[in-house]
């Protein structure tokens, strides 16, 4: 529902958070993990997208060029409300600059945001008054390169580099540090190559892949050394070290990475690949969570490398271990079935498949997506779904764009033991007697490409079933939308209207490439 | 007045400026969130709408949001977004009908040059509600301007009435400051027990209520905020108005009665105020070795110039703490006149340059917003969130930190917050 909603940081390269955090931090981005933006009520503008990427590099500054508005609203942090970005330094535009051009305080602001906060690296950030009265960014920020005014690097990043790439500020931004950073004047064949290395770079927007532990553990096993890990207290040293890979693995599509194999030779493996999808219309292509998924994700990365040999090894191995284990911990699974919410995002089908259950019945609301995707997207992502639960075994009830009464009725005909939902509509479930499961949990830190997950899911649905049942939920006191039934009245026409206006905008409505990154 | 190292810092050193305030378009957006029966329209980018759709669901009541966006995209860069700005009035009549729709034009179609004004002038025949738009670009100025001009803006809807006796208006309350519903029912309870009634808030009241402003017999301007509304009213409705004090504290309460009864020309009801004092003297005595325990410690207030200062004499003068920093994050049209019951007067500073101020001055607790959640994490210290914007709390239960009984629950949350923390030592 938030916008974007990511994982807790993985920390260190052992993928082990700050325990200090344990306690609180999964209630605390669940508290924020309702909010209806996700492009149903708002879209965050460019600037939350790059203050993303900066504030994931520990040593980089942000200046954002711009009146106070565009820094000080943009402290709140649409993607991780919980954590606004705290250091938002602007050139303070006002409307003589507007008039005049604002390229001298610009200039300046790079000068004093260096002299004040001592970072390797500076992002300036542009903003609507400066972008639409013509300030020529580039001409001041190689100027200031130049002249060797700062002792850091400079880049600028204004949300015209990757066209409709989404997000776009944080891919833009990244987009901008390659291009005018990391592939600025080093020729690819000075760069000293780390050999059968890869870089493993997710960022804390999305849930694909960001837990890498294990993975990194099954590489080296393969022989697949690790380069870097990013963003993980990533440095600007870091990111230069990036081109020392052979293969750059991302959750996602990213332009950055395409130009850092256009300028480098790094070749790219994104495990979310659509662009795959659409030559081959192969579902697993979306499912790469569970034995199946994460072996395939695995066996191509070890193509990459002429290691699927080794890889085999490493992948049955470990597959059996997790295999004999979890046979244990699943035991009482195998007759249970599910109730799921259709769509990319929630637990995967594989994973379902793994510990035993069944899926009853696929609820798909395609309210908050029509705005955003085509129809025939639309009408695809509830074929992969339904595709995926009968190639696994499962023979759901699909109910489209029900009615809370009629997701009930389908619920009870099929004698669905649970519900996987997250906390906004469980208690519309709880009411009725019905175990809910709120994925949030194993979303954020257990879902993962690797073979100990479906393990960690087993022994999580187990204690969903059985937990007290819940039956006078306060929030059963409200009135909700009938169609969308995490929303009252008010939330559902906000996001109607927004739905409506940014009807037919340009690059909103992809076939595919909205799939994952609304 | 403490005098002891006054040091005003009125600008910052710099060109660059990591802000402690908001826009003119938050300023508007405050402004009109607290007309009840309006929608405010967001015309800009999806960043300025998002940022305060955000401040809105997070900072107050999530069941009373009423921004929408005009759906401006960047194609509307080059064609211009005026259909775009219909399609949402026409919308945002037919699913909420409003009684006021507000246009707020933001960056960047105050640069393009949208024709606003022409597209309010054509959807008035179609809508059967009010409708202006502000100029609230981004460049135009800091937040309480946009919060100022919204209000005069308020006034040309208003309309001469007869003037009923000890009925007042209420200027430049907010209803997205924390604790504000509350703060407004302690401060409604105190007025009455002078025999005087609210007539219309600006803003917490519906537009009709606004319209009819006029038939209140003084304006009261809480902290200073909204003082040109309260100018025009009285130019245009012969409407006296009298600036107070935002009550926290128990001085602080009876200053403000004082200046509302002298306004209206009425004897001050004594009893009312003794039997409230013997209340906080009874509540004081409950506490009164934690109130001696934390007697001189060292804080730092954040916050605008309409209530950080009034919070900061509450703190030094009754509850006897050493404010060591006071930080006004945004002015009003007053400011230059108050005072300071602080060591250290910062002005609309810096907040790299705030934070290594606060650093320095061993600061043991901190009464500010949201945004100096890191810098209380930093110094180790607890946070009291008591100015705008408080994001990472909520408030729902009727308990005020305004007036008497603000004095008391203010007290009692100040010593929790010191007492509450766990220590290895």
């Amino acid at each position: 529902m938030m916008y974007g909603e990511q994982t807790v940081e993985i920390g260190s390269e052992s993928g082990n958070g700050d325990v200090r955090n344990e306690g609180f931090l999964r209630p605390l981005i669940s508290a924020y993990s309702t909010l209806p933006l996700h492009g149903m009520t708002a879209i965050p503008g460019k600037i939350s997208g790059a203050l993303m990427v900066v504030d994931s590099i520990e040593d980089a500054v942000p200046l954002i060029h711009g009146p106070i508005g565009c820094a000080f609203q943009r402290k709140i942090n649409p993607f991780r409300p919980y954590l606004p970005f705290y250091e938002t330094p602007c050139t303070d535009m006002n409307d003589v600059d507007v008039v005049y051009g604002g390229e001298d305080k610009l200039s300046l602001g790079i000068r004093e945001t260096y002299e004040k906060y001592h970072p390797n690296l500076i992002v300036v950030i542009t903003t609507c008054p400066s972008d639409l009265i013509g300030d020529d960014f580039k001409a001041v920020v190689e100027e200031i390169k130049a002249k060797g005014d700062v002792g850091c690097d400079v880049v600028y990043t204004t949300g015209d580099f990757v066209g409709k790439t989404k997000p776009v500020g944080y891919q833009d931004a990244l987009f901008a540090i390659t291009d005018q950073v990391l592939c600025n004047g080093i020729k690819r064949e000075e760069i000293e190559r780390n050999e059968e290395s890869v870089n493993i770079v997710s960022f804390p927007i999305h849930g694909a892949g960001l837990k890498v532990a294990e993975m990194v553990s099954v590489l080296n096993e393969m022989g697949i050394k690790i380069n870097k890990i990013c963003f993980d207290h990533t440095t600007v040293k870091d990111l230069y070290d990036l081109p020392k890979a052979e293969l750059t693995i991302t959750d996602y599509p990213m332009a950055w990475a395409r130009l850092m194999k256009e300028r480098f030779g790094v070749d790219h493996y994104e495990i979310l690949a659509w662009n795959r999808y659409k030559e081959t219309r192969n579902p697993e292509l979306f499912s790469p969570y569970g034995f199946e998924g994460s072996a395939r994700v695995f066996m191509e990365i070890a193509q990459r490398f002429g290691k699927e040999a080794e890889a085999e090894e490493v992948i049955e191995r470990r597959k059996k271990d997790a295999t004999e284990r979890l046979s244990k911990v699943k035991k009482g699974l195998e007759d249970k079935e599910v109730a799921i919410m259709g769509g990319i995002h929630g637990i995967g089908m594989t994973l379902l498949r793994d510990v035993g259950i069944k899926a009853s019945v696929i609820i798909y609301k395609t309210q908050a997506l029509e705005s955003r995707l085509t129809s025939e997207a639309i009408n695809e992502m509830l074929d992969i779904n339904v595709e995926l639960a009968r190639k696994y075994g499962s023979d759901p009830e699909v109910v489209v764009n029900p009615t809370i009464e009629e997701e009930l009725k389908a619920i009870k005909e099929t004698g669905t033991d649970l519900v996987i939902s997250m906390g906004a509509t469980a208690h519309k479930y709880n009411k009725e007697g019905i175990r809910t499961f709120n994925p949030m949990n194993f979303m954020l830190r257990h879902q993962r490409i690797g073979f100990e997950a479906p393990i960690e899911l087993a022994m999580q649905l187990k204690e969903a079933l059985k937990k007290p049942r819940k039956r006078n939920p306060l929030l059963s006191m409200l009135e909700y939308d009938p169609y969308r039934t995490n929303l009252i009245p008010e939330w559902a026409a906000l996001a109607d209207m927004f739905g409506t206006l940014r009807q037919g905008a340009v690059g909103d409505k992809d076939r595919y490439d909205s799939m994952y990154t609304i | 007045m403490s005098e002891i190292k006054r040091k005003e810092t009125k600008g910052r050193e710099g060109l660059v400026y990591d802000p402690t305030q908001d826009c003119k378009l938050v300023g508007a957006v405050r402004a009109l969130s607290g007309v009840k029966d309006s929608i405010t329209i967001v015309h800009a980018r999806p960043g300025c709408h998002c940022g305060v759709l955000l401040l809105r669901a997070l900072g107050s009541n999530q069941n009373d949001i009423r921004i929408v966006s005009s759906g401006f995209r960047a194609q509307d860069m080059v064609y211009g977004a005026e259909g775009r700005l219909a399609a949402s009035i026409r919308l945002s009549y037919k699913n909420f009908k409003p009684s006021l729709i507000a246009n707020l034009n933001c960056s960047a179609p105050a640069i393009m040059g949208d024709d606003v004004e022409g597209v309010i002038h054509a959807m008035k025949e179609e809508v059967p509600a009010e409708i202006f738009s502000l100029s609230t670009g981004g460049y135009e100025g800091p937040a309480w301007v946009g919060y100022e001009e919204t209000l005069a803006e308020l006034t040309r809807y208003m309309i001469p009435g007869e003037k009923e006796n000890d009925k007042v208006n209420l200027i430049g309350f907010k209803q997205d400051d924390i604790r504000s519903s509350a703060d407004l029912s302690e401060i409604e309870r105190m007025l009455n027990g002078q025999g005087i009634t609210i007539n219309a808030i600006l803003t917490n009241s519906s537009f009709e209520e606004i319209k009819n402003a006029p038939k209140a017999s003084l304006n009261i301007v809480l902290g200073g905020d909204g003082l040109e509304s309260a100018k025009i009213m009285q130019e245009k409705f012969d409407m006296p108005y009298v600036i107070t004090s935002y009550p926290f504290g128990l001085n602080n309460s009876i200053d403000f009665l004082e200046s509302v009864t002298r306004g209206l020309n009425k004897e001050v009801n004594q009893e009312f105020i003794a039997a409230e004092k013997d209340r906080i003297k009874e509540r004081i005595e409950r506490i009164f070795l934690f109130l001696q325990g934390i007697y001189d410690m060292s804080v730092a207030v954040v916050g605008d110039s309409a209530r950080a200062f009034e919070l900061a004499k509450f703190l030094s003068d009754e509850l006897c703490l050493n404010v060591k920093v006071l930080a006004v994050t945004s002015r009003n049209l007053i400011s230059d006149d108050k005072n300071s019951d602080s060591e250290t007067l910062l002005i609309e500073p810096d907040r790299f340059e705030m934070n290594e101020v606060i650093k320095t001055e061993g600061v043991e607790m901190i009464f500010a917003s949201s945004m100096e959640k890191k810098l209380a994490w930093e110094l180790g210290v607890p946070l009291f969130r008591i100015f705008y914007p408080v994001l990472d709390e909520v408030s729902v239960s009727d308990a005020p930190y305004a007036g008497f009984k603000g004095t008391i629950h203010l007290t009692e949350r100040i010593i929790n917050s010191v007492i509450n923390n766990y220590i290895e030592l």
